[in-house]
């Protein structure tokens, strides 16, 4: 098994070379033959990181702890689940799961029956191969996968507690569908290049691709904090970490290039500003996990230190450079084709105060982030930027990225007239400042609620129009019913209304965010058996303190019946659990949730004579944060659906190869 | 006389009012608004990530000592940036949950926003280049005249195309 598994990744190294080498050869001599071996390697490959996938698999799910991987991440008493997702939970196997990832879009981008006979495939196949070389690279010769120890251990160390848990099952897998798809426009810009096509065929050839990276992009955060908010029992759901600020910056910037080829589409514009969000996009999947990797920045998600690191920084290094060097050997041909505005006021210039915001957001993240290290190395001072400076440097250009979002769709393309503005805002303007107003008066005075309820307010009513609008103008046409108007006009223009979804989405994370940032409440009190603990509208009385065993796992838990307004809502258990292989404990918390606010209970400590500590916490409007989740779920897929009337790769029309 | 009685009674007040504030001082909960405005600002260091506040003293050692640290404090009447002044003379701005908003730290909390603005000027240039310069409004070519009947447009386009396909 061990040569086997070692073959994977050795065979694999050699098979990426040889096939970067050949295409590489293929293309320069215009020789389909090595195109094709090529091709062929790029299956081998795949094959290579299927089979290396499944022996972790095996091994981690038979507790063979001679291998260091497996003795270090997983126990013989852990749950099978966990035995398998701990191919994820340390730097070799989760450096092979990427590499997986990876090799599976190539085979999925090179053998598309829509990519066939496209001179553009030679070069993408070399791009992302190139990064399968360093990805086996490093497999092969930083972070093996397959080392053995010199002793065989009877047990291993065991998961980390944290990362039991269903969110941790798809968390790190959605973000690294989401790190390995940005490779794919990033490939297909360069190729585009490359070959000196500066039309928008790749940014139609790879629309889907970037909306499915950028929902997974989205569900890894998501599920991230769902995560920290169920498991880490802290009642929060978003540090800014430095880990979690390197998953958002992509995130941000790849939301800015979804919105800024729809300029290039339809006006011929922003072409090296298009390929450029694309670039930093890129750079920034592997921003983090050089962050992730290297220990730089003290971090919660941190891996074990080691100089993994170091390597992400010097492959970034080059890719960007070489990208860079790319776009300005092009960068003639690129502005040649430029075209033109017609008025300040118009959707165009509104997706462009969009992408000002959402890449502003961005550097701001990335200046926080790194900031430590600046003032390190410019005064010698290590300074921590946390959650408050986020926070305060966020907060207002998010609402201002909420506010744009609320007005663009109103914009007509082009031009909008003062009285187009006027018949379009007037009504949502003023129902917002009157629902502003209301807020005021029911007691919600603090003003960044205000202000941020007042923003969505708007939104709401001008994505309601957009809806209303077109209904109305489908039915003046076909006289259909209102729902068969509405779901054949959405179902038509899947990536406008999709992306509408997506809007409602984020206004339901963000009232979300605001309520629970805002009017959270919190206790913490230690109470004897039969005392009470009231907050808000809240009694708990706490009955019970006992304790059990869960294989080799010791749970201490409270039981604790819970009164609202007086009326009984039932019994829960937070606990508190002690591993058998683990130094620190956690707690498992008790969470009533309803679509109001969630009673957050967390046993903290108990002394012998059964008094314990709770802390107990009120969030309000969590359930519209994962609500809004769910709706950017639905919309990104909305949009990227293949129906009927889905979006359709363009022919290619670009320049023409001998190689294909 | 009167006058001599409420000095006397300011007199004693002033003396015993040390004692009284600690009385209402040591109740201090861990998790009130005023001892969150003081505990947030420091970050702990037990590798949790997240500030003395937030941290929890039942499992962590290290904020328990800071936090009874901080009430002491606190009972002795500082104020939440006499104690931030105190902890980062001993261990450096390190210790806050955020830079300073003085000296190179400064850097941390403007930059963002005078890329931003520099960033919205040249952004404002640039369209301003764009815009096409026609003398009267008339003369320019407005592919709808708002959006409804923009929306309307992309309709009829649609349905025109979907059915050109059907029958071509």
């Amino acid at each position: 098994m061990f040569l086997f598994a070692n073959a994977t990744i050795y065979i694999g190294l050699a098979i990426a070379i040889y096939s970067l080498l050949i295409i590489t050869l293929g293309i320069s001599t215009k020789n389909q033959k090595f195109v094709n071996s090529g091709k062929g390697g790029l299956i081998a490959l795949f094959v290579c990181a299927a089979l290396a996938m499944l022996s972790l698999f095996y091994l981690l799910a038979t507790s063979q702890f001679q291998y260091e991987y497996v003795h270090d991440y997983t126990s013989s008493e852990l749950p099978i689940i966990y035995k398998l997702t701990a191919l994820w939970a340390g730097n070799a196997g989760s450096l092979l799961l990427w590499t997986f990832f990876l090799t599976l879009y190539m085979i999925m981008i090179v053998f598309s029956r829509k990519m066939k006979g496209n001179p553009m495939v030679p070069y993408i196949s070399a791009i992302l191969l190139a990064n399968a070389v360093f990805f086996y690279f490093i497999l092969g010769f930083v972070a093996k996968p397959f080392l053995l120890l010199d002793t065989v251990p009877i047990e291993g160390k065991g998961l980390n507690p944290m990362l039991q848990n269903p969110g941790m099952i798809i968390h790190p897998v959605t973000l690294y569908l989401g790190y390995v798809g940005l490779a794919i426009p990033f490939a297909f810009a360069m190729a585009a290049l490359i070959l000196k096509n500066v039309d928008d065929f790749w940014i139609k050839a790879t629309r889907r691709w970037t909306i499915i990276a950028w929902l997974f992009l989205s569900l890894g955060n998501i599920f991230g904090g769902q995560w920290a908010y169920v498991e880490l029992g802290w009642g929060g759901y978003w540090a800014w970490d430095p880990v979690e600020n390197a998953s958002f910056m992509p995130w941000l910037t790849a939301t800015a290039f979804l919105h800024s080829v729809m300029i290039q589409e339809r006006k011929n514009m922003l072409k090296i500003w298009n390929i450029s969000l694309i670039i930093v996009s890129y750079a920034l999947t592997l921003f983090g996990t050089f962050l992730v990797r290297s220990g730089v920045l003290t971090s919660v998600h941190a891996f074990a230190n080691s100089n993994l690191g170091l390597y992400f920084l010097i492959f970034m290094a080059v890719a960007v450079i070489l990208a860079l060097y790319v776009l300005m050997s092009r960068y003639n041909m690129l502005k040649r084709s430029a075209g033109e505005f017609q008025s300040f006021v118009s959707k165009e210039s509104s997706f462009l105060v969009n992408n000002l915001l959402l890449v502003g957001a961005a550097f701001a993240v990335f200046w926080g982030t790194i900031f430590p290290l600046v003032s390190e190395a410019v005064r010698g001072t290590k300074v921590t930027v946390g959650l408050p400076f986020f926070n305060k440097v966020e907060a207002p250009i998010l609402l201002s990225m909420m506010f744009v979002m609320a007005v663009c769709p109103m914009l007509a393309w082009q031009r909008s007239t003062v009285k187009n503005l006027r018949k379009n805002f007037m009504m949502p303007a003023i129902l917002a400042v009157l629902g502003m107003i209301l807020m005021v008066v029911l007691g919600i005075q603090k003003a960044w609620a205000v202000i941020g309820y007042g923003v969505i307010i708007l939104l709401l009513i001008t994505h309601y129009l957009e809806f209303y609008r077109g209904v109305k103008a489908r039915r003046k046409m076909t006289k259909e019913t209102p729902f068969v108007a509405l779901y054949r006009l959405m179902i038509r223009n899947r990536r406008r209304y999709g992306g509408y979804i997506v809007h409602l989405g984020i206004a339901f994370i963000t009232m979300g965010i605001i309520g629970s940032q805002n009017y959270n409440l919190e206790t913490m009190k230690t109470v004897s058996l039969g005392q009470s603990i009231e907050i808000k509208d809240y009694r708990l009385n706490y009955e019970r303190l006992d304790q059990k065993r869960e294989g080799i796992n010791d749970i201490v838990y409270a039981d604790i019946t819970v009164f609202k307004n007086g009326k009984k809502l039932g019994s829960y258990q937070p606990e508190k659990v002690f591993y058998g292989n683990w130094e620190q404990p956690s707690s498992e918390v008790a969470i009533i949730s309803s679509l109001k606010e969630d009673l957050y209970i967390v046993l903290s400590a108990w002394e012998d004579d059964g008094k314990a500590t709770f802390v107990v916490k009120v969030n309000p409007m969590m359930n519209w944060l994962w609500f809004g989740s769910f709706m950017i779920v639905i919309g990104a897929l909305f949009a990227v659906w293949n129906g009927k009337y889905g979006n359709v790769t363009p022919r290619y029309t670009g320049v023409r190869s001998e190689v294909s | 006389m009167k006058n001599k009685i409420y000095i006397g009674l300011l007199l004693i007040a002033f003396i015993f009012q040390g004692s009284i504030l600690q009385v209402e001082a040591s109740q201090i909960n861990y998790k009130s608004a005023e001892f969150k405005a003081v505990a947030s600002q420091f970050a702990c260091t037990c590798g949790c990530g997240q500030d003395h506040y937030e941290c929890d003293p039942n499992t962590c050692n290290l904020t328990t000592e800071f936090k009874k640290d901080l009430v002491e404090m606190m009972n002795k009447g500082w104020d939440k940036d006499k104690i931030r002044k105190y902890y980062v003379n001993i261990y450096g701005e390190e210790i806050l949950t955020s830079p300073e908003k003085s000296g190179f730290s400064l850097m941390a909390w403007v930059l963002p926003f005078v890329v931003l603005g520099a960033a919205a000027a040249a952004l404002f240039i640039i369209i301003r280049k764009w815009v096409k310069k026609r003398g009267a409004e008339e003369e320019v070519v407005t592919e709808y005249e708002n959006t409804e009947d923009e929306v309307e447009g992309e309709i009829l386009s649609s349905m025109i195309d979907e059915e050109r396909k059907k029958y071509l």
